[in-house]
């Protein structure tokens, strides 16, 4: 039941602006689904609890209240898990994997278009995203420096970006340069 | 509340590299003090945050056909992605072959790769048809060894085929064989089935 200040409607808008910004911190500090939506349930109860009970005025004032709580509850998220962490490598116990959530579409237009990229750039953001290596490990790894890596990678992610909107607008049809079908 | 255009739009750069973990802990809190009141730079993180995934899906699916290293192996391996090397070096016909349960196929290339600026491997079957070709490969000072790696679901469609692998080496505007290699390629197995 929403009290001083709030309407049900008013926190439905809460929640469609901040939850995905709120999941988006979990998945960045995280690095972690699951631990990402509990984070989002776990900060909007707190920010509706709040605001229902008027302790925050300003609407201006909002995000940095979510923002303030997000860091407070990933950090104790966080603490939570290495301590998990450092349990399951003192016992051994075998960590379960989650498959990730299959979105066929965009990974298809992905996929071709990150064949797309030159063979360096494609190299480069593997390793960032999904070795999630630092630039000065990639630099050392490819013989450059870590300014030529971002650069390089803003860049290149720019250019997947561009092919991803393109083949989405048209039907995902695109060649490549990798192995031929 | 309110989504309004934003007058100081946190630059693509930043927000790579705010992703990629390469900011100080300063410019990490200033792009997310910005992002909790900006929904237009939220939009543009979040489409990056989607580009990362999808290219962890891409990697983790085996789906890469691309040349790789040890550390993107070792993360796949991690990953529980099944992966098939062969080891091409010198002379000599190399057999091969896809199983059922192969994720991804990788070729260790071994050869002698000084002087050469970057170098292209285009692999083909003995038909003549091009299987794949990777262009202007970067090269480290002192490599010896380059990772070129097939989708297995790829390799699957392959009849059973003499495959010859050739390596290219460019200096400059100059262009040179540096090695070229035989595969004898048997085909694709099922473990299960060959049992039966």
């Amino acid at each position: 039941m929403a009290s001083p200040g709030t309407a049900p409607a008013e926190e439905s808008e809460l929640y469609r602006r901040f939850a995905p910004r709120v999941r988006l911190y979990g998945l960045k500090h995280l690095r972690d689904e699951a631990a990402a939506d509990d984070l989002v349930q776990q900060v909007l109860l707190v920010a509706i609890e709040r605001l229902r009970a008027g302790e925050v005025q300003n609407p201006d004032e909002i995000g940095s209240f979510i923002l303030g709580t997000s860091r407070m509850l990933a950090d104790s998220t966080g603490r939570k898990a290495r301590r998990r962490e450092r349990l399951t490598a003192q016992f051994h116990v075998p960590e379960l994997y989650a498959e990730p959530v299959a979105e066929s579409g965009d990974i298809e237009i992905v996929e071709r278009c990150l064949h797309r990229l030159a063979e360096r750039d494609r190299r480069l953001l593997v390793l960032t995203f999904y070795v999630e290596k630092t630039s000065p490990e990639i630099a050392r790894e490819l013989g450059v420096t870590g300014t030529v890596v971002r650069v390089a990678r803003h860049r290149a992610l720019e250019r997947l970006r561009e092919c991803v909107r393109l083949r989405q607008g048209f039907g995902g049809q695109v060649g490549r340069e990798g192995t031929k079908r | 509340m309110t989504d309004t255009q934003c007058p100081a739009p946190i630059g693509f750069a930043d927000v790579v590299d705010y992703w990629a973990g390469d900011l100080t802990q300063a410019e990490e809190d200033r792009i997310e003090e910005h992002v909790f009141t900006c929904a237009e730079c939220a939009r543009q993180l979040a489409a990056a945050q989607a580009l990362a995934r999808d290219i962890t899906s891409v990697a983790r699916e085996g789906r890469l056909h691309s040349v790789v290293t040890d550390a993107i192996l070792n993360r796949l391996a991690a990953d529980g992605v099944r992966i098939r090397t062969y080891t091409l070096e010198g002379s000599g016909v190399v057999p091969c072959a896809v199983w059922a349960d192969d994720d991804l196929v990788v070729s260790r290339i071994r050869a002698d790769f000084e002087g050469a600026d970057s170098v292209t491997i285009v692999t083909r079957q003995a038909s003549g048809d091009e299987i794949a070709r990777v262009s202007d490969i970067a090269l480290r000072p002192g490599q010896r060894e380059i990772l070129n790696a097939f989708s297995a679901a790829h390799l699957r469609n392959l009849p059973a085929t003499r495959v010859h692998v050739t390596v290219t080496g460019q200096t400059g505007s100059e262009e040179r064989i540096i090695a070229e290699y035989t595969l004898e390629h048997a085909g694709a197995f099922d473990r299960l089935a060959s049992r039966g």
